[in-house]
């Protein structure tokens, strides 16, 4: 258990700054509609010593950086086929002698920038990774092949474990450098499985490795939601044999029950700053959107209508919640104030939407809409226009997500049976499935990017 | 209507105990199916419902058509239960073939459902000690935080109408578990009618 936690502590593992430029570019103008795709070129990893031949340390660092650059959508990454001779002349085979240390903290080496520009590449990234002493280093650089210099280099040295969340790390550094926005690289995503038997929560990285069970009620574990600061988890469970809301804090492992009322304590949503917790009790005699504190004082009624009103979401501002309401006869996409004021339906079209979630950058609500007897994860604007369907042919998806960036969505789906945990982005394309376990995953809800 | 009932019930169990006496073999088949259709149901810990019927639903009368013939024999054995404690005074109701079922995002109770709950009550009002909960489940087409909302509304359409029946709310208490516990885990639409449903579990 403390191992799962220790994920949270903040990085133990200490950074180097190898160099970077004072002056910032923007290399990918991400804001503007139509940009293109930046090619990159990852020279193959390079792991002088590993502590054994089945793990092969720069080939998975490869994987994760090359994984992560292709999911964000910002980079082509050139096939490792297309550059083989240079990465033969650049030594970065793998050969365990020869070349030395590799790189060195004092800069790159004089490089042939040409042959990685004639292979159309704009960007150029090396790295080494070397354990030694039961520690694990990663050295990691990014070039700009067309200037010839070095846009960022860094240091990692922590624990062999810590692979996975250097790579990302220098991913992020990478989209950091190249677009002057964060990345997503180093986010989580929680969600339902029943893997075990039971529902229990689980946690992996964005990517979908590193999967931890955190929870053993050893029954029902519903609508897991990441605080905003990413320390928190509100989910309903069965443990106690009613639907009741607990908060799990992911440091401690702690788990505290703060909403018990007699029936439904369902779908929590947290406000943007933190403080409040919409969601469905049912405790007056029909199923109606509240807000509490999150330890479950101060509520205030929002909704109160003889229909079901469920699954709020905030507007990123806070100042709006939208929701799923059968008020009009069948479930249908609503939003209100945050105080319960000025309710309006937003979604219109077909006779069964559900399940919505307002992105991070308040453009769009992702849903769930029932078409043609399937459930496909659609998004709308906020005033209702421009309604499009994300999904199709994929059986039914539900439960729709977004990445802190507003860039992708995770959502469940049965293509493959399952259902399984995906991740595509906004516009619907790069469709990738995440989880693998036999039982169902269902649930997923994507972390804020945590803070260190 | 009460008539009606009674002498199918009559029926019911002069079948039951023909096909006890005729399915002597069968019996071995019925034993296959259940072994057949357990791992995919998954044995659920809770519900401390009367036997494993669980896996034997199929039979009830259903207010559809009855689907295919063969799914039959199993439905005897569950009855088996209700006569041989004939001669107590309150006979035990097979609750589990008082499950109801429900229209796709519908919580309004059909014919055949009112007809279940009326069973209920009248076996409730005769055993004043016994309490049960209502358990209302959706299929899973939808979200489940609607369904879990939807199932509620099931569990209480028939709290109500037992209430309406005179049963003491006392005695009656709701959980929804939306599409969480299907009945028949299969993805068909006639698995999915199967699980939109209240089910009815003693709790005393």
């Amino acid at each position: 258990m403390k191992k799962i936690f220790s994920i949270f502590a903040a990085f133990l593992f200490l950074t180097i700054l190898l160099g970077e430029r004072s002056w910032a570019k923007v290399y990918i103008d991400i804001r503007s509609p139509s940009f293109r795709k930046f090619p990159i070129a990852i020279s193959p990893f390079k792991a002088p010593i590993s502590p054994n031949q089945e793990i092969k340390l720069g080939e998975r660092a490869t994987d994760i950086l090359n994984n992560d650059l292709s999911i964000s959508g910002f980079f082509a990454v050139l096939d490792p086929k297309t550059f083989r001779e240079n990465t033969v002349r650049a030594g970065a085979g793998g050969s365990a002698s020869g070349t030395g240390p590799g790189l060195t903290t004092t800069g790159p080496e004089p490089m042939d920038f040409r042959s990685w520009a004639n292979v159309g590449a704009e960007a150029l990234v090396l790295g080494e990774v070397i354990y030694k002493d039961r520690s694990l280093t990663l050295e990691a650089r990014l070039y700009d092949v067309v200037k010839k210099e070095l846009i960022v280099g860094k240091r990692y040295i922590g624990e062999i474990t810590d692979l996975s969340r250097m790579v990302h790390r220098f991913a992020d550094e990478i989209v950091f450098a190249l677009t002057g926005e964060l990345g997503i690289f180093q986010t989580k995503i929680v969600y339902a499985s029943k893997a075990p038997g039971d529902k229990e929560l689980f946690l992996m990285d964005f990517d979908g490795r590193n999967v931890n069970q955190i929870t053993r009620h050893q029954s029902i574990c519903l609508s897991p939601r990441f605080s905003p600061d990413g320390k928190k988890i509100a989910f309903t469970s069965y443990k106690a044999g009613n639907p009741d809301l607990y908060l799990k804090d992911l440091r401690t492992g702690e788990e505290r029950r703060v909403s018990q009322h007699p029936g439904l304590n369902i779908s929590p949503a947290w406000s943007p700053d933190g403080h409040r917790l919409a969601l469905t009790l049912s405790k007056d005699g029909n199923p109606d959107i509240y807000t509490m504190n999150s330890d479950g004082g101060g509520l205030i009624r929002l909704t109160n209508q003889p229909a079901i009103d469920v699954s709020p979401t905030w507007s990123p501002d806070g100042r709006k919640i939208a929701f799923t309401s059968n008020r009009g006869g069948n479930p249908q996409i609503y939003i209100m104030d945050s105080n319960g004021e000025n309710v309006q339906r937003l979604t219109f079209e077909g006779n069964y939407n559900t399940h919505p979630a307002w992105s991070p950058r308040g453009d769009r609500i992702a849903f769930d809409a029932l078409i043609g007897g399937n459930q496909n994860i659609s998004t709308i604007r906020p005033d209702g226009s421009d309604f499009r369907i994300l999904t199709a042919n994929l059986d039914r998806c539900e439960a729709p997500s977004w990445s802190p960036d507003g860039r992708h969505l995770v959502f469940s789906s049965t293509r493959d049976g399952g259902p399984y945990i995906y991740l595509m982005d906004a516009e619907g394309t790069g469709i990738k499935r995440l989880t693998f376990q036999k039982g169902g995953d269902t649930y997923p809800n994507w972390s804020p990017r945590f803070k260190e | 209507m009460l008539k009606k009932s009674s002498i199918w019930l009559v029926v019911l169990i002069s079948v039951v105990a023909i096909a006890f006496i005729a399915t002597g073999c069968a019996k071995k088949q019925v034993v296959k199916e259940e072994a057949a259709a357990k791992p995919v149901v998954e044995v659920k810990k809770e519900e401390p419902a009367p036997e494993p019927p669980k896996v034997a639903e199929a039979p009830k009368e259903e207010p559809k058509p009855e689907p295919v013939k063969e799914a039959a024999p199993p439905p005897e054995p569950k009855k088996e239960e209700a006569p041989p404690p004939a001669p107590a005074k309150v006979e035990p109701l097979a609750l589990v073939a008082m499950r109801i079922q429900f229209a796709f995002d519908d919580y309004n109770l059909s014919t055949k459902a009112k007809e279940n709950l009326e069973k209920v009550a009248s076996w409730m009002s005769k055993d004043p000690v016994v309490k049960i909960q209502i358990e209302g489940h959706t299929c899973e087409v939808g979200t489940n935080e609607y369904n879990l909302a939807l199932g509620e509304r099931r569990a209480n359409s028939a709290k109500k109408y037992l209430e309406g029946m005179g049963v003491n709310p006392s005695r009656l208490s709701t959980i929804s578990y939306g599409e969480e516990r299907p009945l028949d885990p299969g993805h068909t639409e006639d698995a999915r009618s199967k699980n939109r449903r209240d089910e009815f579990v003693q709790t005393k």
